[in-house]
């Protein structure tokens, strides 16, 4: 697509232009909106990180940080930079957090961050152009498919959608009915499935054959010696306190289909 | 790419549906998902809502709490009941009804009944209490057997003698068989269990085109997974193939998890037969420990009635497992059969059709029920 005809997307929406609110990102726009408004009522601190473009990640922070308009609260944002992001941003962030990332698809720092999210317990919100990531890749992608990313990231398509996040975050905050939540379990019994399956992290190896890993933002030893040995970071399937497979085994052979995954990890792992 | 995927982009979920509309065509299919995870997610996300009339899915037998009898929940309380014994349990088990009550109605006529998240957890009360017995009721398919494996062999090893295990676990290939030699069911494929083939691979499931000439394709849990494994039924049955496949290979491979299947040999080996909750008795479909373990095996220490127990007359659990009958057409659904009032096994697990469907599906059928709506 030549840049003539490229959807001027920010540009129409600031002259009052239509938008056409039926395509993406809109859509996904109001559920992450929703989403984060939630976590945002239950204490949560949104991180946010942008390696390709630091002045983005800084930007979103402060516009959720301060109150721009009179009688709206100020929503916790912090602005993460680090060479080693997934390691700074596992430090920070506490179960029930938001990670919020500005980036193309193709950015191995973000991806390996969105994919530990369920282990940490946090919401993880992917906001881009260019080529969309993977489905799945983040709980919310928030995704210009058209656009050419590094044209839409100067020229201030991708401030037009975490503008609009910011305000429909608060939108959602003026409709209190919005924010709640399912109930809180009140069940007498912890309904533990016997046959559950979750997603871990490893964070430290143990002697014997155990692990300790984080999953769902716990710590919790589990026991790792069914698989290959593990390293701290790998993300691994739990089934009853016990690893049944490593997904860094897997990593490989899903992404020795150029179709499933993305060539950056691919190459990290060989 | 996180790698259980939250596969739920609705772009790429429409033109799934798309797809399997056109390959269903004006014909009828029916799949039945193996897994109560699947069923979980079915409903959950409403995907029975999107897909064509023309597939209809099945839920079968995949749930491992649905398919203890009453019979062994009642084995299960008189051990709990005996003097100095902590019983533990998955949460899941704690409610599901035997002919005499549930564990926590033991529970609160003095039993020593807790719940651990993993039979490890189980081995370290018994280690931190040696004055008392600790049991731990083992339920489960292959994924969670080799959890239990492992334990007994650490008890073993450390010799904790006060540590055994009440073992009822299960394993899918001989219902998915007894499915398909069942005379009251039609099925045109079926969507294999993701987790379980982690363990045991895709080889077991070769039988299912080879013998009964049924496609079968492995597959994840998020609702993509599972459209894509639809289509994927679809594409083969278009193609006039048969065979198995795996939509999942970023956690299922070929051969499992040998070193798995290995643990699972050496310390349990195959019942003759046992009874199934509306599938009857199945030969050579259930765990048992091996003679070595014996010391650890709660069936040889303790007295166990042992007596079988018929499933209450109204509920339906067993069509409803078999794909027979869907949850609310049982006579007692929603109405004497809750997730609070469970009757019947399918309404306790959160994997259970009936629980599946009362908790997610149910006011969507109503609302369309009033609206005259196709449902």
């Amino acid at each position: 697509m030549t840049e003539s005809t490229r959807p001027d997307t920010f540009a129409d929406a600031r002259a009052g232009a239509r938008v056409d609110v039926s395509a993406d990102p809109w859509t996904e726009l109001a559920f992450a909106s929703l989403s984060i408004a939630r976590r945002f009522a239950a204490s949560a601190t949104m991180w946010c990180a942008s390696p390709q473009w630091p002045s983005h990640g800084r930007h979103v922070a402060v516009e959720f940080v301060h109150p721009v308009i009179v009688g709206k609260r100020a929503l916790p944002a912090v602005s993460v930079e680090s060479t080693d992001l997934v390691g700074a941003v596992r430090l920070l962030a506490r179960p029930g957090d938001v990670v919020l990332a500005i980036g193309t698809a193709d950015d191995p720092r973000v991806t390996r961050l969105m994919k530990r999210a369920d282990a940490w317990g946090v919401t993880g919100l992917w906001i881009g152009a260019g080529p969309r990531p993977p489905a799945g890749a983040a709980d919310h992608v928030v995704w210009f498919d058209g656009l050419d990313a590094t044209f839409s990231a100067r020229r201030g398509d991708l401030v037009l959608l975490y503008h609009l996040l910011w305000e429909l975050t608060h939108v959602v905050f003026e409709h209190p009915g919005l924010l709640a939540v399912d109930a809180p379990c009140t069940d007498d019994v912890c309904v533990t499935c016997s046959d559950e399956g979750r997603v871990a992290e490893v964070a430290v190896v143990l002697d014997g054959g155990r692990a300790e890993v984080l999953a769902a933002g716990h710590l919790e030893t589990i026991d790792v010696s069914l698989i290959d040995p593990v390293a701290p970071g790998d993300l691994v399937l739990v089934h009853a306190g016990v690893a049944i497979t490593s997904f860094s085994e897997a990593r490989r052979e899903a992404f020795s289909d150029p179709q499933r995954g993305d060539v950056s990890e691919r190459k990290r792992d060989e | 790419m996180r790698f259980v995927d939250e596969y739920r982009d609705p772009a790429a979920a429409r033109a799934l549906v798309s797809q399997i509309t056109e390959l269903a065509g004006d014909d009828h299919f029916k799949f039945m998902e193996v897994c109560g995870g699947h069923t979980h997610t079915i409903y959950r996300h409403g995907i029975e809502h999107v897909l064509p009339p023309s597939v209809e899915l099945v839920h079968g037998p995949g749930c491992p709490v649905c398919v203890i009898p009453m019979g062994r929940i009642d084995d299960a309380i008189a051990v709990a009941e005996t003097r100095d014994v902590v019983f533990t349990s998955f949460g899941d088990m704690m409610r599901v009804p035997g002919g005499e009550g549930n564990l926590l109605q033991a529970k609160a006529r003095g039993a020593d009944v807790r719940f651990v998240y993993s039979p490890l957890d189980a081995l370290r009360i018994a280690v931190e209490s040696p004055d008392r017995d600790v049991v731990f009721f083992a339920v489960g398919f292959e994924t969670t057997a080799p959890s239990t494996a492992l334990t007994l062999l650490q008890a073993r090893e450390h010799n904790v003698t006060n540590f055994s295990v009440f073992c009822n676990h299960v394993t899918i290939v001989p219902p998915i068989k007894a499915i398909l030699e069942s005379p009251d069911l039609r099925l045109d494929g079926f969507l294999g269990p993701g987790h379980v083939s982690t363990v045991v691979g895709q080889r077991p499931y070769r039988f299912v085109p080879a013998q009964y000439g049924k496609p079968l394709v492995t597959a994840g849990f998020e609702p993509l997974d599972i459209l894509q494994a639809i289509a994927m039924l679809l594409v083969q049955i278009r193609e006039g193939r048969c065979d198995v496949e795996n939509q999942s290979p970023r956690v299922v491979k070929e051969d499992g998890n040998p070193r798995a299947l290995r643990l699972l040999a050496e310390v349990f080996e195959l019942r003759p037969h046992f009874e199934w909750r509306g599938l009857g008795f199945i030969s050579q479909s259930a765990l048992k420990l091996r003679p070595e373990f014996a010391a650890h095996d709660a069936e040889l220490r303790y007295s166990v009635p042992g007596v079988r127990v018929a499933d209450p007359k109204a509920c339906q659990c067993g069509e409803v497992l078999k794909g027979v009958i869907k949850p609310w057409e049982c006579k007692v659904f929603g109405t004497a059969c809750t997730p609070e009032t469970p009757i019947g096994t399918c309404m306790v697990s959160s994997e259970g059709a009936c629980a599946a469907y009362y908790n997610f599906g149910r006011l969507h059928r109503e609302a369309a029920v009033a609206l005259g709506r196709p449902v």
